[in-house]
């Protein structure tokens, strides 16, 4: 018996000069109750076969051909009032960013009754009461939280309300696509088991889209892997890991790190000289923001800290921790963007707030950075070239015209990019991937002593994230550059740091070689976190339930030094 | 990169794909953008038609007839006066041609002035913020609370005697500037933050290149789309002042033509070839503006933007 039944969906994309096929007869069953995987990368069409489900398609896109038949109705058939009707009633929709979907200025109660209503439901004060209250305890929220409006809630608390909207009228299908994408590992876990409880509670058919193969692993029955608009590969999640039968599939998997397979580069432990010349020192830094005499309460980013980068010995040091740990104020302090509140940031022995202004512009010039987003660094209205050219111009690195054009050539070679392909475009017409390998290139092209990459790869393909971080690697060694790697997934970490430091509020709470830090937790955040990994084996359990908070805030510890880095226990 | 087969048959190519950057590329791409944004041009035909009857109007019409006691009075239309001429005798036609030009002139003078004085204060309270910023948002918000006709009123009163168009386009500068400051500081207050300015500042770039090679580029759509409502709104404002009759007393522009409408109680008397022409060619101008505004902020404005 199947739920749903999709043959040969098409669906085109119109330009005023081209027609992309973005799905190209796709064709799948879904039984009741099951969870199915839609898993591909970006522009590989899952949102787009999703949305249709829905009738969602936007002008310029169409759907040109396919059914899918949802108990026997083809959904792709349904006009007018029915198309309404039938969502939310028969297939629900959980979007991927919690944060822009609910509405700011309603009550969650009002935003849960909003779709019963809409589909005729009459409900006396009483029954909509407890029918809200149930909803929320579904989803693992406390009823408290109906009269409460979307700023008052976190991340995680956002993307359970609306798995509590989508499932209010207990749908057939569940379409979520990449639900968890914009929350840290502990929060995935959380919000992931509620709604596969909620799932199973009513019985209905979910649809999960995404790009991490781990999370599948956990999370579903049967995985469709889909590549330029094609199903590459559709299998039960027991062999599809074990056994793919697709290149691609294969590729997707392996391109997951995980733990055990830690290629050995790390320099033996031997304590760092304490004379050493130091490259970047912080003595008792820490960050508050706010407070004042009229402002709000103080937020305490960073707690005191001290550690000590010697100029010697390049590595690569992880800071990990949640969104809101205060590993982005750390690495915004070392590029200077931020002033400490306390404390003093040493470079080269210089303290930053003393220097003159030739020492700031060596500092700007041996300090660089990678960020998060490779769209919004390059400035949409030059070609890309200009993000190459402005530091070569600025820094006076090169002096005539032939040979910088050649500096950037030959940078883009070194991450693995054809200089002739993406030199003389413009941002929008590269890819994510391009893009970020393109910031790579700049970086070394400047030929710093230091980088700070800020989830350089968080939005770029899974089969990519090993390609650009294995780059960072390489060029660590060869030209010798100390690598700060601020990021939330442990296993990047695991795979390419020499030392890695976990902070939570702001504190750093374990510290250590990966291989002890990550392998073998001891402080209990850290163990919460390496657990909350989901493994691409469906085999390995993810665990359920809650993390135990209680100990969190449990005492720092340090274990093992890294030669040239040293953290100062006290503070 | 990945190069396929399947990624190949994956996009279909249904029209002619000149290549990038050639002449042809640009007209193609400008043709089918035009094609699919009709408001820009239609506005933009109604306003080159406006600009074109004021500057090839005057190689065929005598514009000294636009002056009092240029032909008989109140003469209807006629071969020799095809719009007739006013109780003054001036000749309507060449009223028109001159008056349409003054207009116009004056409301890109003062747009003009407005937006580039604005600019200038909202890039520096946005950018550097601080004590510039909190001392210039208090100004332009206490000077935003002052109702604009009342102070033009005092000051085109004051200034009466001898008052030319051009110096009537000086007294609405002056309060142009306000809306665009603080628009222009909200905007600037979003981009700093952008990740290509700390991408300029990390390539070593001083905060004026920052201001003028980063960010100014990014505003210029929005700026355009400003300057076309600060001229919308800098018309409005002369022919309201003029109507009331505290414009230029020696030069037809299309506002004092109203205001001498009103004075010699042309409706009463019937005289439509008077009344109609500075009112069709006050919607033209109006109607030119407000869709060659709309049409641009579909440009400007991702959010709008039809994609292509």
């Amino acid at each position: 018996m199947t739920l749903l039944e999709v043959r040969d969906l098409c669906i085109d994309y119109f330009t005023s000069t081209r027609v992309i096929h973005a799905v190209r007869g796709v064709s799948f069953d879904v039984a009741p109750g099951e969870r199915v995987a839609l898993v591909g990368e970006s522009g590989s069409g899952k949102t787009t076969t999703a949305l249709a489900l829905m009738q969602m398609i936007e002008p310029p896109g169409k759907i040109v051909g396919g059914t899918a038949k949802l108990n026997g109705t083809d959904l792709l058939a349904l006009r007018g009032d029915a198309v309404r009707a039938s969502r939310l009633a028969n297939v629900a929709y959980i979007p991927q960013g919690a944060m822009n979907s609910l509405n700011p200025v309603l009550r969650l109660r009002e935003q849960i009754l909003d779709g019963l209503v809409d589909h005729g439901q009459r409900l006396d004060r009483k029954a909509a009461d407890a029918l809200v209250a149930g909803a929320l305890k579904g989803v693992g929220l406390s009823p408290d939280l109906a009269r409460a409006y979307p700023h008052e809630l976190s991340g995680g608390m956002k993307q359970r309300a609306c798995i509590a909207i989508a499932i209010a009228m207990k749908p057939d299908l569940v379409i979520a696509d990449e639900p968890t994408s914009a929350l840290d590992v502990i929060t995935q876990k959380q919000v992931m088991a509620t709604l596969i409880a909620a799932q199973e509670e009513i019985g209905c058919g979910l649809l999960l889209i995404g790009h991490d193969m781990g999370l599948m692993a956990q999370a579903t029955n049967r995985v469709i892997v889909l590549q330029h608009g094609l199903i590459a590969e559709d299998a039960p999640v027991g062999r599809i890991f074990t056994d793919p039968q697709h290149a691609y599939s294969r590729m997707l998997i392996d391109s997951v790190p995980t733990l055990g397979k830690r290629a050995e580069t790390a320099a033996p432990a031997v304590i760092a000289k304490p004379e050493a010349a130091s490259l970047m020192e912080f003595d008792k830094v820490s960050k508050t923001f706010g407070g004042g005499l009229f402002g709000n309460d103080a937020v305490r980013a960073l707690d005191t800290c001290s550690f000590r980068l010697a100029d010697e010995h390049p590595q690569i040091i992880s800071v990990v921790g949640q969104s809101g740990s205060g590993k982005t104020t750390l690495a915004r302090m070392v590029l200077g963007f931020e002033t400490p509140s306390t404390g003093e940031i040493r470079y080269r022995g210089k303290p930053m707030a003393a220097m003159r202004a030739e020492e700031r512009r060596a500092y700007r010039r041996e300090v660089q950075a990678i960020f998060q987003d490779p769209y919004g660094s390059f400035n949409p209205f030059y070609k890309v070239d200009r993000a190459l050219s402005l530091p070569l111009a600025n820094f006076g690195l090169t002096t005539q015209g032939g040979s910088a054009r050649s500096r950037m050539e030959e940078a883009c070679e070194a991450v693995g990019l054809d200089a002739g392909e993406v030199l003389g475009r413009f941002p929008h017409e590269l890819s994510g991937g391009q893009r970020q390998r393109l910031m790579v290139a700049r970086a070394l092209m400047i030929g710093p002593r230091m980088l700070v990459a800020d989830e350089p790869v968080s939005m770029v393909d899974a089969s990519l994230r090993m390609t650009i971080l294995g780059n960072l690697q390489r060029l660590k060694d060869r030209f010798s550059i100390s690598v700060i790697y601020i990021t939330h997934d442990l296993a990047t970490a695991y795979h390419v740091s020499d030392y890695v430091l976990v902070l939570h509020k702001g504190r750093i709470v374990e510290a250590g070689l990966p291989g002890d830090v990550i392998e073998r937790p001891e402080h209990p955040y850290t163990r919460s976190l390496v657990d909350a990994i989901p493994w691409p084996d469906p085999n390995r359990h993810w665990g359920t339930g809650a993390p135990d908070r209680a100990g969190w805030d449990a005492r720092q510890i340090i274990r093992g030094q890294s030669a040239g880095f040293v953290l100062n226990a006290a503070g | 990169m990945t190069t396929s087969p399947t990624v190949q048959t994956r996009v279909e190519t249904i029209a002619e794909e000149a290549e990038a950057g050639s002449l042809r590329g640009v007209i193609l791409g400008v043709g089918r953008y035009l094609r699919r944004n009709p408001q820009l041009i239609v506005g933009l035909i109604l306003l080159l038609g406006l600009v074109a009857f004021t500057t090839i109007g005057r190689l065929f019409v005598d514009i000294a007839g636009a002056h009092p006691l240029a032909g008989p009075a109140s003469q209807p239309p006629s071969a020799e006066f095809p719009l007739g001429t006013d109780p003054q005798g001036r000749d309507v036609l060449a009223v028109m041609v001159v008056g349409a030009w003054l207009t116009i002139r004056t409301g890109v003078i003062a747009g003009f002035i407005g937006i580039l004085a604005g600019s200038a204060v909202g890039f520096v309270a946005g950018y550097y913020g601080g004590w510039a910023d909190r001392i210039i948002t208090w100004i332009v918000d206490v000077l935003l609370t002052v109702p604009a006709i009342l102070f033009l009123v005092i000051i085109s009163a004051m200034l009466q005697n001898g008052l030319t168009s051009f110096g009537m386009a000086l007294i609405i500068a002056l309060l142009a500037w306000r809306r665009p400051a603080r628009q222009v500081r909200s905007q600037i207050l979003v981009m700093r933050e952008a990740g290509y300015v700390e991408m300029a500042k990390l390539s070593g770039s001083s905060g004026f290149s920052i201001i003028f090679k980063e960010i100014a580029p990014n505003l210029m759509p929005y700026l355009i789309s400003s300057f076309i409502v600060a001229v919308a709104a800098a018309i409005l404002a002369s022919v309201g002042l003029e109507a009331m009759g505290l414009g230029p007393q020696n030069e037809p522009t299309l506002g004092m033509t109203v205001y001498w409408i009103m004075q010699f109680s042309a409706f009463l008397l019937g005289l439509w070839w008077w009344i109609l022409p500075p009112v069709l060619i006050l919607i033209v101008l109006f109607v030119g503006l407000y869709l060659l505004n709309a049409g641009l902020d579909e440009l400007a404005n991702p959010r709008l933007r039809k994609r292509t």
